[in-house]
């Protein structure tokens, strides 16, 4: 008996002392480990039998909680990149596994946009999933966007906006296509597309970041107010910024929320070293890393 | 037989199955937490997961209680003084097979109304674009317990020929796997994209196509979890196919366990 | 109408390599309707798996079984038995009570008259005060008498009970000779295996010796007693003188007045004789034969020197 109880409490200190190191090492686990590899689709397919919506949605979560992970712990700092490869690897195979999974396109079209660049991708990932969510007016409301914003496909943004318009029946969608499909709109386009997008979210780490792009994107708005009044009493295009606020046409002094430093170009549009994410400061610093490793 | 199948539901209750789905059920309990980590299908994630948990459930009763339950009757010698009795094995065999086939329903009926009240709450809290459809959640948790229904059919099947439980235990989840994508390979094969396949493997694979069990009709969970409308001709077609094949193996069951010599 | 009729029956078991083993070798055997008949032999003799073919449980290789005149194989034929397994079990998660009453159902027995049945055969196999326990609880002289009183509960006409001894104490091997003995005196017909010579002795009519599957005796059990009488101890009043030996025979010990003799079958009528001459007083007469065992000992050291 006292042997047995004696071998119990080795066996428990013994426990006590491995936890520690044991969590650490799983938590310092890179990323890519963490975020786990994912076996081919036709393969995890079969595997998953009549799980695939249960595999297909412990994707897309797993995903997320690598990603919320990553806000929550350093909302300003630039410690890792998100390995956004992986991340748009999993929820590609997610959708693949289960077209309708809503959060997979959902999440895959926000940062394979902003982030990552890659529009084609997203709008691939978005045409794929109309194909499925036949009745879902965000699809091409995020399809319209990516068009209109950054692949400047003004006929395409159209054609999407007109669809997410008849889905919805609400004015949005309309009201964008009518108004932004060109050059100058811009800047309203995304604030009308963030807002939106802020407004809809419950994830509080995406929300945090709709939050933070809005910001910056309202600033800019402010900046091109002002030098569109500068040019009205001036008759000429501001050379900097700071012309703008010496002139009184802009107060407070803008600040960029990603910590970058507004500037003008030569045509006056208004630009920013940050290019609206993190890692453009960190990227205008060490002048190298590609455009897959940004981050907000 | 109607008997047997109440002495079956009863050793079921006793073993204290029951108890053990209800410990497994309070993982209901976590879907809401869990399915409010959605960004925009709270109650599409909610349906998903408690879909999965009462399929998970069900495949593991199916597995064990179809894969052991006539296996024990004989390695415990039940056998010996029930069949001594005037019963004949067919019905023996068939009452068991109900009397599994009835707890699994049972099963079902009780897990689905925890997931109702799941689902309720999740879609209370963060309502859903699209309403549910109770009516296809229903019918897909019926026809998930239809096609484990089917999947303890097999296992008796392999139950009257073996005389270890590990055939039937493992037969019987191959057979689930290979339920799964009987249709996949199928179409594969019929798509161009097979060209390089010779023609002796395609036929071999058209052969088992028709000769194991196609599980991928009974799966509505997609319709369930979005809304999508249910084709009433195919379930119904389906339908009759479990009352087919369910019918034919326990036929082929009963032969072979009526000429089974109880050593 | 016979109440057990086994014709030319034949079983082989697949054995190692692909050799095959003879466990019954054409049995004959027929049981009438009120006797009680036992079936002697050693282990592995082939006595279960007579038993086995005859409740249907193992198809025969040839031959045929059948009891009340209907074949073996046919659920219905076992309606009018009462069949005790070898080492029975029964489903453990159910009470004797509860188990009892599934038999009693099967057999299509009336509710009332169940009740009662139920009732006097588990006070009769001492099981009443255990009966709403389920029998995972039960010691294994228990779950034997459980099986007595499933084969007794719907009272039916034949009873083929495979070694109803083993597993009981002392009281509960007195008990249930007892049950048969009672069924013998009501002209139910009792088919009991058995390789305890003794029970045999005390209750059946007839019995059947079986070696390596194949009968090696079948008679009535008083003919088997009678035959295997070998001679006499006989006890006579002789004066002192004469007192060491009687005609011809010395005597085997020599208490005060009282000598025994012990004369073998072949010497008797002339032993009697030198009796009936010289008038000694006869006080006691005892046979002396082989018993049962030594019979069926016999039988089987025959049978297995073959």
């Amino acid at each position: 008996m006292m042997r047995t109880v004696s071998s119990g409490v080795v066996f428990l200190i013994l426990y006590l002392a491995l936890i520690t190191p044991f969590t650490t090492y799983l938590k310092n686990k890179p990323f890519v480990e963490k975020l786990g590899y994912v076996p081919s689709v036709t393969a995890l397919k079969a595997v998953a039998a009549d799980f695939k919506e249960l595999v297909a949605a412990s994707l897309v979560l797993k995903v997320l909680m690598y990603f919320g992970g990553l806000v929550d712990e350093a909302p300003n700092q630039v410690a890792v990149p998100p390995d956004y490869m992986s991340m748009s690897r999993l929820l590609h195979g997610a959708v693949k596994l289960d077209p309708y999974n809503m959060d997979a396109y959902y999440f895959a079209q926000s940062f394979l946009t902003w982030d990552v660049k890659q529009f084609k991708l997203a709008n691939d990932l978005l045409d794929y999933g109309m194909k499925y969510r036949t009745w879902d007016w965000q699809l091409p409301f995020f399809a319209g966007f990516n068009s209109a914003y950054f692949l400047k496909d003004y006929a395409a943004a159209a054609r999407y906006y007109k669809r997410a318009g008849e889905l919805s029946g609400s004015d949005l969608s309309r009201l964008l296509a009518g108004r932004y499909m060109q050059e100058s709109g811009q800047t309203e386009l995304a604030i009308v597309y963030l807002f939106a997008m802020e407004k809809g979210e419950r994830n509080p780490a995406l929300k945090k970041s709709y939050q933070l792009r809005l910001a910056a994107f309202r600033v800019t708005r402010r900046i091109e107010l002002a030098r569109d009044r500068y040019r009205e009493t001036r008759g000429a295009i501001p050379k900097t910024v700071e012309q703008l606020v010496t002139g009184g046409f802009l107060s407070p002094p803008p600040v960029d929320p990603y910590g970058g430093k507004f500037y003008l170009e030569v045509d006056g549009k208004v630009a920013t070293t940050s290019k609206y994410a993190f890692a453009g400061v960190k990227n205008n610093r060490t002048k190298k890393a590609g455009e897959i490793d940004e981050r907000h | 037989m109607t008997t047997i199948i109440g002495i079956t539901l009863k050793g079921i209750f006793r073993d204290r199955v029951f108890q053990g789905i209800m410990v497994t059920a309070c993982a209901f309990l976590l879907i809401p937490v869990i399915a409010s980590l959605s960004m925009r299908q709270v109650t599409e994630l909610s349906l998903t997961l408690s879909l999965s948990l009462i399929s998970f459930i069900l495949l593991l009763l199916a597995v064990f209680l179809g894969g052991t339950s006539l296996w024990k009757d004989i390695e415990r010698r039940y056998t010996f003084s029930v069949l001594g009795l005037p019963i004949s094995r067919q019905s023996y065999m068939i009452g068991r097979f109900g009397g599994v086939a009835l707890f699994v329903l049972l099963a079902a009926a009780v897990l689905g109304a925890a997931a109702f009240a799941v689902v309720t709450y999740s879609s209370a809290i963060y309502p859903p674009d699209r309403p549910i459809v109770w009516s296809t959640m229903a019918l897909c948790i019926l026809f998930d317990a239809l096609k484990y229904i089917l999947l303890i059919a097999v296992a008796f099947l392999f139950s009257t020929v073996s005389t270890s439980f590990f055939l039937p235990v493992f037969g019987a989840i191959a057979t689930f796997l290979v339920g799964g994508v009987t249709q996949q390979v199928y179409e594969f094969i019929n798509s161009p994209a097979s060209k390089t396949l010779s023609p002796f493997v395609k036929q071999i694979a058209i052969g088992l196509y028709y000769i194991l069990p196609n599980f991928g009709a009974f799966d509505l969970k997609v319709n369930a979890i979005y809304s999508l409308p249910l084709h009433l001709n195919g379930l119904f077609l389906t339908a009759a196919y479990f009352i087919a094949y369910v019918g034919l193996l326990l036929s082929v069951a009963a032969v072979i366990f009526a000429r089974r010599e109880m050593r | 109408m016979n109440a057990i009729e086994i014709k030319g029956l034949c079983k082989h078991f697949p054995g190692k390599r692909m050799t095959k083993v003879d466990a019954l070798k054409g049995l004959d055997l027929t049981i009438e309707a009120g006797e009680v008949f036992g079936f002697l032999g050693p282990n592995g003799a082939g006595k279960s798996t007579t038993i086995k073919l005859v409740m249907g449980l193992l198809r025969p290789t040839s031959g045929s079984a059948s009891i009340i005149g209907m074949d073996a194989s046919l659920a219905e034929s076992r309606r009018h038995v009462g069949y005790l397994p070898e080492n029975p079990a029964f489903y453990d998660y159910l009470s004797a009570e509860e188990y009892i009453a599934f038999v009693g159902s099967q057999f299509k027995i009336g509710a009332a008259l169940l009740a009662q049945r139920s009732e006097e055969v588990l006070h009769r196999l001492d099981l009443w005060e255990a009966r709403k326990r389920p029998m995972r609880g039960y010691s294994k002289g228990m779950v034997q008498r459980v099986g007595v009183a499933q084969a007794l509960v719907h009272d039916p006409e034949v009873y083929i009970l495979d070694e109803p001894m083993s597993g009981l104490d002392p009281i509960g091997r007195a008990l249930v000779k007892d049950i048969i003995l009672d069924l013998k005196k009501r002209g139910k017909c009792v088919f009991f295996s058995t390789h305890i010579t003794d029970d045999v002795e005390k209750v059946c009519d007839r019995v059947g010796v079986i070696v390596k599957g194949s009968l090696v005796a079948l008679d009535r059990v008083e003919n088997i007693l009678r035959s295997g009488v070998e001679g006499y101890i006989i006890h006579l009043q002789l004066p002192e003188t004469e007192s060491l030996s009687f005609a011809g025979i010395e005597a085997l010990r020599r208490t005060d007045s009282v000598s025994e003799f012990y004369v073998p079958c072949s010497a008797f009528n002339a032993f009697m004789g030198e009796v009936n001459r010289t008038g000694t007083k006869v006080v006691l007469v005892e046979t002396k034969r082989r018993d049962l065992e030594d019979f069926f000992l016999s039988l089987v050291h025959t049978g297995q020197e073959s």
